[in-house]
C-alpha cells in the first residue's frame, strides 16, 4: 500500500523535478555550504604544506635542536662526503646607529641562490663578500636603506661600530620592515657571542642518508665546544617540515571548527526552511492526499510515503550542493591562478562528499516528519470539497501555545540570571564562561519559543510594520493581507530569517563595542602616529620647535612626566602626573570620561584616572592635595576617566601646576602625527623625525602607528570572517523566502488570476507579490534586531572587558535594508512568473 | 436566428465573426469558429451549450480575458482584441464586473474589503448610496466585517455579486455562478441577478448549462461547436430543455 502511494507521489514528483529541487532548495544551498567548507579546508592545508616557508624541502637534514651549531661544525659538515651543501641558517639582530633608542635589524643568512634559499632578489644583488647586507622592501622605506647605502651597525651598547653595505632587494617569507639578509661569515661576524640558528644540510646524488646522518653526528661529537654546551643534534628534514606543518594545521584546524559552528547553525536554518517548504507543498496536495485516503490509503502509509520524498529530495539536493561545491572548489585555483595567486587544487574527498549526501537526507528527513504526519491526517472528505482553498489556520493549539511558552519562561529566566551576575567595575574574581553560556541558552529557548508562538505574533507585528505599506494603496494593503492570511508559514520563514539578522546584530554590536573599547585604550595608549622620548637630557624647546616647523608632520604636542608625586596623605604609593594638552590631539577627542567633564581642565584643576579614582575615593569635584618634596599645590579633579590618563599617568594636570610642583623646563617627549595619511605619509614622518633625533642625540623614537594598525587590521579582519560566517545563515534565510514565495505563487495561481480579472494591472500583481516577498524580510528583521541587539548588549557586559555598549545605528539600519531587499529581490522571479500567466489560465476555468 | 450585423450603440457587448482557435496544425481546435452575438443592454442573457461549445472562450474573450485569434470583441464601441495588457486591465477594472464559479474572494479580506476591491485598485471611492442598495438588497448588512471563510458559500456568492455590482460595469460576465451553490442558494443569487437588470439597468451575461439558471434569464443564446445554433426569447424552462435536447440530436 505504501509503494503505491509512494509511487503516486513519485510520479507527481517525476512529472515536476524542478519543483523537487525548489523544496530543497535551502537544503541544497546548505549541502554546497558545508562541502565548501570542506573543500576551504582541503584547499587551505595543501597549499599551505606546499607553500611551506620554514624548511626548505631539499633540506635533508637539520642540524640543531636543543643546542646551536657554531660556524666550525658549519664548516666540518661541509667537508663530509655525501654533503652537496650545507647552509648555516644564522640569525642575529644589531642596532643601526649610536643611540641607545636607534632601531634594531635582523640579520639572517642565506645562500641567496640554490635549492636552499629562502629568499629571491628583486633588485640588485645577493651580498658576495662580508659586511654586504640585502634587505626586504618595506625594510627599504621604513629604516631608509636603498641599494648602495652604508649604514653603521652595532652588535651590542660599548661594541665598536661595523658598517654594511645594502648591495640589494630580497623578497623572503616575512618582511616586518627590519629583515636583512647576508652571507653566513657576517652573519657570524655580527654576532659576538655567536649567532643562533641551525645547519640546513643536503645531500649529494646517491648519497646514502643514513651514512651521511652518522658522519654527521660523529663529526658533531668530534667538534671540541665550550664545556657547558651541547652537542646539536640532527634531525630529518621531513620530520622537521612535518613538525612545521603541524603546526599550522593545528591552527588551521581550530579556525575550521569554529567556522564548522557557524554552518551548523546555517543548516538548523536550512532545516526550519525545508520544514516550512513542504509544509506548503504538501498542503497543495490536499485534494490529492484526501483522495487517495478516500480510496483506502492508510495514515500511516502517506505520512512514510511523504517521509521517502524528504529523504529523495534530500539525497538530490545534497548531491547537486556537493557538486556544484565540487565544480566551485576547483575552479578556485585555476582562477586564482590568472591573478597569480598559487593555490593547490582540493581533490575529490569521497568519504566526506558521501557524508554530506547522507547527512542531507537524514537532516530532510528530520525536517519532513511533522509536515508529513500532519499532511496524513487529511479527512478522506476533504478531496470532495470545493477547490476554493480553506482559509489558513491563524491561531495555534493549547499544546503548542504551553510548548511554546515553557521555553519562552525559560529564556527570560535564564536572561535575568544573567542580568543579576553581570559583573561591575572590579572583574577580578569575574569568570565569564557560565554567563555567555547562559545567554546562549537563552537564546536557543527563545528561539524555540518564537518557532513554535510565531504565528501568534505576526499579525501583532504586521500591524506595526505594516502601516507604512497599507497607506501606500490598496496593493500594499493586499501584500500585508497576503502575508497576515498565512500567519503560520510567514512566522516560519520569519523565524528562520530572524536567526540570520539576530546573528548578525550580535556580531556588529559586539564589534562596535570592541571597537569602542580599542579606541579608548588606543587613545591612551597610541594617542599619536610617532612618539619621541628624551634619553638621559631632557627635550630642548629648540628640539620641539624644529618638530613643529617640519611639514611632514601634523598635531605636534610635547609634554612633560613628573614622578614621586604623593596624592593627599597617601603615604604608601607614589604617583605620576603629565601636563599633556588633551585638545591637541584628534585621538582623544574620543576620551570618554566616567565623570566629570575634559572642557573643566585648566590651571588647578587635573584629569584623574579611574584606578586612582578608585583606591583614592575621589569624584569629579573633589579637592586633591599634590605633594612633590617640600611643594604642595591644591588642585580639583575636573573629570575622571574609566580607565588610565594618556600616556599611563596618574592624572594630567596643566603645566602651570605641574611647574609650582618643580617641574624642569625640558620636555620628557612629543607626541606627533603623520601630516599625510597613508604608509609613504608615515613612512615621510617617521624620516623626518629620525634626522632631528640624530641631530638632538639620544632621542627615541617609536612609530605607535604601526602598532594600531596592526590591531586595527586584525579586528577588520575578524569582523570580516564574522559576518561572512552568520551570512550563510542569512542566505539559507533569503533562499527560503524565496522558494516560500515561489510556492505561495503556485498555491494561490487562482487568487492571482481573480485579481488580474477584477483589474489588477500586471506590474500591481508583481509589486504584490515582492511586497509580500520582503515583508518576511522585514518581519524576520524587525525580530531579528528586537532580538540581537539586546542579546549583544548582554554578552559585552557579561565579557567584563569594560566595554562600552555601542550600538552601530548605520550599519543596523544598512542590515535591515539589505536584507528586505534581498528577500524582494528572492521574491521577484516568482513574482514575474505569476504576472505573466493569463488570468484565464490562472482561473483554471476552462471550458 | 439573429446573425445581423449587431449595432453597437444597443448592444453593450458585441462578438463579431469571433475566431478562437488552440494549438497549430493537425491539432488545433477552433473553440470559436467565426461567433456572431450581440448583448442587448440592461438585458439578461444566458449562454448555453455543452462541454466543448466555446461558451466559456466566448465569455473569456468578450470580457477582455483571453485574446482572440481573429474578429472583433466589442464593449460599448471599443474593440477589446486591439487593445494591450494594460488598456485591457483599464477596462476590466473599469467597465466589466465578473462572478466566478468558485467565488474567488480573497479569504484574508473582509466581505467590505472583498466588495470595493476592484474600486480600490482603480483608486476610486465607491458610491456610498449603491452601496448600501446593494449590502441591504444582497441581504449583506450584518455579514460585512466577516472573513470568507466565516460566510456560507451563498453568501460568499453574494458577496461576490456585489463586487462585481459596485462599480457600475457596462457588463456583468457571470461564470456558472450557481455551480457550487445548493438549489435555494442558487435560486437566490439567480434572483439577484435579475433584479440586478430590472432595478440598477445592468447588463448581464451568464455561462451556465443549467436550464433551471437559464430560465431567469431574458433571452438564451445556443452555442455548439463553436458557432451560434441558436436563441430562445423570454424562455420557459421546459423550452430551454428541448432546443439543448434538440440540438443533442442533430449533433
Amino acid at each position: 500500500m505504501s509503494m503505491t502511494v509512494l509511487r503516486t507521489q513519485l510520479a507527481g514528483v517525476a512529472r515536476r523535478p524542478a519543483r523537487l529541487l525548489l523544496t530543497g532548495l535551502a537544503v541544497l544551498v546548505a549541502s554546497f555550504v558545508v562541502f565548501a567548507t570542506v573543500l576551504a579546508q582541503q584547499i587551505t592545508e595543501r597549499t599551505m604544506l606546499a607553500n611551506l616557508s620554514g624548511t626548505p624541502e631539499q633540506a635533508a637534514f637539520v642540524v640543531g635542536g636543543d643546542a646551536t651549531p657554531t660556524g666550525r661544525d658549519l664548516t666540518r659538515i661541509r667537508a663530509l662526503p655525501g654533503v652537496a651543501e650545507a647552509v648555516g641558517r644564522f640569525q642575529t639582530s644589531v642596532q643601526l646607529g649610536a643611540a641607545t633608542s636607534s632601531p634594531y635589524l635582523e640579520v639572517t643568512a642565506d645562500p641567496g641562490a640554490g635549492p636552499l634559499a629562502l629568499t629571491r632578489v628583486v633588485a640588485g644583488r645577493f651580498p658576495q663578500a662580508p659586511h654586504e647586507i640585502a634587505v626586504t622592501p618595506r625594510t627599504v622605506d621604513r629604516l631608509g636603506l636603498p641599494v648602495g647605502a652604508v649604514v653603521s651597525a652595532r652588535t651590542g651598547p660599548d661594541a665598536a661600530p661595523i658598517g654594511l653595505t645594502v648591495t640589494g632587494v630580497v623578497e623572503a617569507a616575512y618582511d616586518f620592515g627590519a629583515q636583512a639578509y647576508a652571507r653566513e661569515d657576517t652573519v657570524v661576524a655580527l654576532s659576538p657571542a655567536g649567532p643562533g640558528g641551525r645547519i640546513e644540510v643536503r645531500l649529494a646524488d646517491g648519497a646514502a642518508a643514513t651514512e651521511v646522518r652518522q658522519r654527521i653526528q660523529a663529526a658533531l661529537d668530534a667538534a671540541p665546544r665550550p664545556a657547558d654546551s651541547r652537542v646539536p643534534g640532527v634531525t630529518a628534514g621531513a620530520d622537521v617540515r612535518a613538525e612545521e606543518a603541524q603546526r599550522e594545521l593545528d591552527e588551521i584546524t581550530t579556525i575550521f571548527a569554529l567556522v564548522g559552528m557557524f554552518v551548523a547553525i546555517a543548516v538548523a536554518a536550512a532545516a526550519l526552511v525545508a520544514a516550512s517548504t513542504f509544509r506548503i507543498v504538501f498542503a497543495q496536495r490536499t485534494r490529492q492526499l484526501a483522495l487517495l485516503r478516500a480510496v483506502g490509503a492508510g495514515r500511516g502509509g502517506i505520512s512514510r510515503a511523504l517521509a521517502a520524498e524528504g529523504a529523495l529530495t534530500g539525497l538530490a539536493a545534497g548531491a547537486v550542493g556537493v557538486l556544484a561545491a565540487l565544480a566551485v572548489g576547483h575552479g578556485v585555483p585555476p582562477v586564482l591562478g590568472w591573478f597569480g595567486v598559487q593555490v593547490s587544487g582540493p581533490g575529490v574527498p569521497w568519504d566526506a562528499a558521501l557524508l554530506v549526501v547522507g547527512g542531507a537526507a537524514l537532516v530532510t528527513v528530520g525536517a519532513v516528519l511533522a509536515p508529513a504526519y500532519s499532511a496524513a491526517r487529511v479527512a478522506p472528505l476533504a478531496a470532495l470539497r470545493a477547490a476554493q482553498a480553506a482559509p489558513a489556520r491563524t491561531g495555534i493549539g493549547t499544546a503548542r501555545l504551553v510548548g511554546g511558552l515553557v521555553p519562552a519562561a525559560g529564556a527570560v529566566l535564564a536572561a535575568l540570571l544573567v542580568v543579576s551576575r553581570l559583573p561591575g567595575r572590579d572583574t577580578d574574581d569575574y569568570d565569564r564562561n557560565p554567563l555567555l553560556l547562559g545567554i546562549v541558552a537563552s537564546g536557543t529557548l527563545l528561539f524555540l519559543a518564537l518557532m513554535l508562538l510565531g504565528p501568534l505574533l505576526v499579525r501583532p507585528l504586521l500591524r506595526v510594520v505594516g502601516w507604512p505599506l497599507r497607506r501606500l494603496g490598496p496593493v500594499g494593503r493586499l501584500a500585508v493581507g497576503g502575508i497576515g492570511g498565512a500567519p503560520r508559514r510567514a512566522a516560519a520563514i520569519s523565524t528562520v530569517v530572524a536567526l540570520g539578522v539576530t546573528l548578525i546584530a550580535g556580531v556588529l554590536v559586539g564589534s562596535a563595542s570592541v571597537q569602542a573599547l580599542v579606541d579608548r585604550e588606543m587613545a591612551l595608549a597610541v594617542p599619536a602616529d610617532y612618539e619621541v622620548t628624551a634619553g638621559e637630557q631632557p627635550i630642548a624647546a629648540a628640539v620641539v620647535d624644529e618638530v613643529r616647523a617640519r611639514t611632514e608632520l601634523a598635531h605636534v604636542t610635547a609634554y612633560r612626566r613628573l614622578g614621586e608625586l604623593r596624592v593627599d596623605g597617601d603615604r604608601a604609593n607614589t604617583y605620576d602626573a603629565n601636563d599633556l594638552d588633551l585638545a591637541a590631539l584628534p585621538t582623544l577627542g574620543g576620551l570618554d570620561v566616567a565623570s566629570g567633564s575634559l572642557a573643566d581642565a585648566g590651571a588647578g584643576r587635573v584629569v584623574l584616572s579611574g584606578h586612582v579614582a578608585e583606591a583614592l575615593g575621589k569624584r569629579a569635584g573633589d579637592q586633591l592635595t599634590l605633594t612633590r618634596g617640600d611643594r604642595t599645590v591644591q588642585v580639583r579633579v575636573a573629570a575622571v576617566l574609566p580607565g588610565w590618563v594618556p600616556l599611563f599617568s596618574a592624572l594630567v594636570a596643566d603645566p602651570a601646576d605641574l611647574d609650582r610642583l618643580g617641574a624642569p623646563a625640558g620636555y620628557s617627549g612629543i607626541l606627533a602625527d603623520a601630516a599625510v595619511a597613508g604608509e609613504d605619509g608615515r613612512t615621510a614622518g617617521q624620516q623626518a623625525l629620525r634626522r632631528i633625533g640624530d641631530g638632538a642625540g639620544g632621542l627615541g623614537l617609536a612609530v605607535l602607528a604601526d602598532e594600531g594598525d596592526e590591531q586595527q587590521s586584525l579586528l577588520d579582519a575578524l569582523l570580516g570572517i564574522a559576518l561572512g560566517l552568520v551570512g550563510l545563515t542569512v542566505l539559507i534565510a533569503v533562499v527560503g523566502v524565496g522558494t516560500t514565495t515561489a510556492l505561495s505563487v503556485v498555491e494561490r495561481a487562482g487568487e492571482s488570476g481573480m485579481l488580474r480579472a477584477v483589474g489588477l494591472s500586471r506590474a500591481g500583481l508583481r509589486i504584490m507579490l515582492t511586497t509580500e516577498s520582503a515583508l518576511y524580510g522585514v518581519l524576520g528583521a524587525t525580530l531579528g534586531l528586537l532580538l540581537g541587539v539586546p542579546y549583544a548588549w548582554l554578552a559585552v557586559r557579561a565579557l567584563g572587558i569594560g566595554a562600552p555598549v555601542a550600538l552601530p545605528v548605520l550599519p543596523l539600519v544598512g542590515v535591515f535594508a539589505a536584507l528586505v531587499v534581498c528577500t524582494a529581490l528572492a521574491g521577484m522571479l516568482p513574482a514575474r512568473r505569476a504576472s505573466r500567466v493569463s488570468p484565464v489560465a490562472a482561473l483554471g476555468t476552462g471550458d | 436566428m439573429s446573425t445581423q450585423q449587431p449595432a453597437a450603440r444597443l448592444y453593450a457587448t458585441a462578438a463579431v465573426d469571433l475566431v478562437k482557435v488552440y494549438g497549430g496544425g493537425d491539432t488545433a481546435v477552433h473553440a470559436l469558429d467565426g461567433v456572431t452575438v450581440g448583448f442587448t443592454r440592461a438585458e439578461f442573457t444566458a449562454i448555453m451549450g455543452p462541454s466543448g461549445s466555446g461558451k466559456s472562450t466566448l465569455m473569456h474573450c468578450l470580457a477582455g480575458l483571453d485574446t482572440a485569434t481573429s474578429g472583433q470583441a466589442l464593449l460599448g464601441g471599443t474593440d477589446l482584441t486591439r487593445l494591450d495588457d494594460r488598456l485591457l486591465t483599464k477596462a476590466r477594472r473599469e467597465r466589466i464586473g465578473f462572478v466566478f464559479q468558485s467565488f474567488n474572494l480573497l479569504p484574508q479580506l473582509t466581505a467590505a474589503q472583498n466588495i470595493t476591491l476592484p474600486l480600490d485598485l482603480a483608486g476610486r471611492r465607491p458610491d456610498a448610496e449603491l452601496l448600501d442598495y446593494l449590502v441591504t438588497a444582497l441581504g449583506l448588512a450584518d455579514r460585512l466585517g466577516h472573513r470568507p471563510g466565516e460566510l456560507s458559500g451563498g453568501q460568499q456568492q453574494r458577496v461576490a455579486l456585489a463586487r462585481a455590482l459596485v462599480s457600475r460595469p457596462e457588463v456583468v460576465f457571470a461564470d456558472e455562478p450557481t455551480g457550487n451553490l445548493d438549489s435555494w442558494s442558487g435560486a437566490q443569487v439567480l434572483g439577484l441577478l435579475r433584479d440586478a437588470v430590472r432595478d440598477l439597468g445592468q447588463t448581464v451575461v451568464m455561462v451556465t448549462h443549467d436550464p433551471n439558471a437559464a430560465a431567469y434569464a431574458d433571452r438564451v443564446v445556443l452555442l455548439a461547436d463553436g458557432r451560434v445554433a441558436g436563441e430562445l426569447d423570454r424562455p420557459e424552462r421546459g423550452a430551454i430543455v428541448e432546443a439543448l435536447q434538440q440540438q443533442a440530436v442533430m449533433r
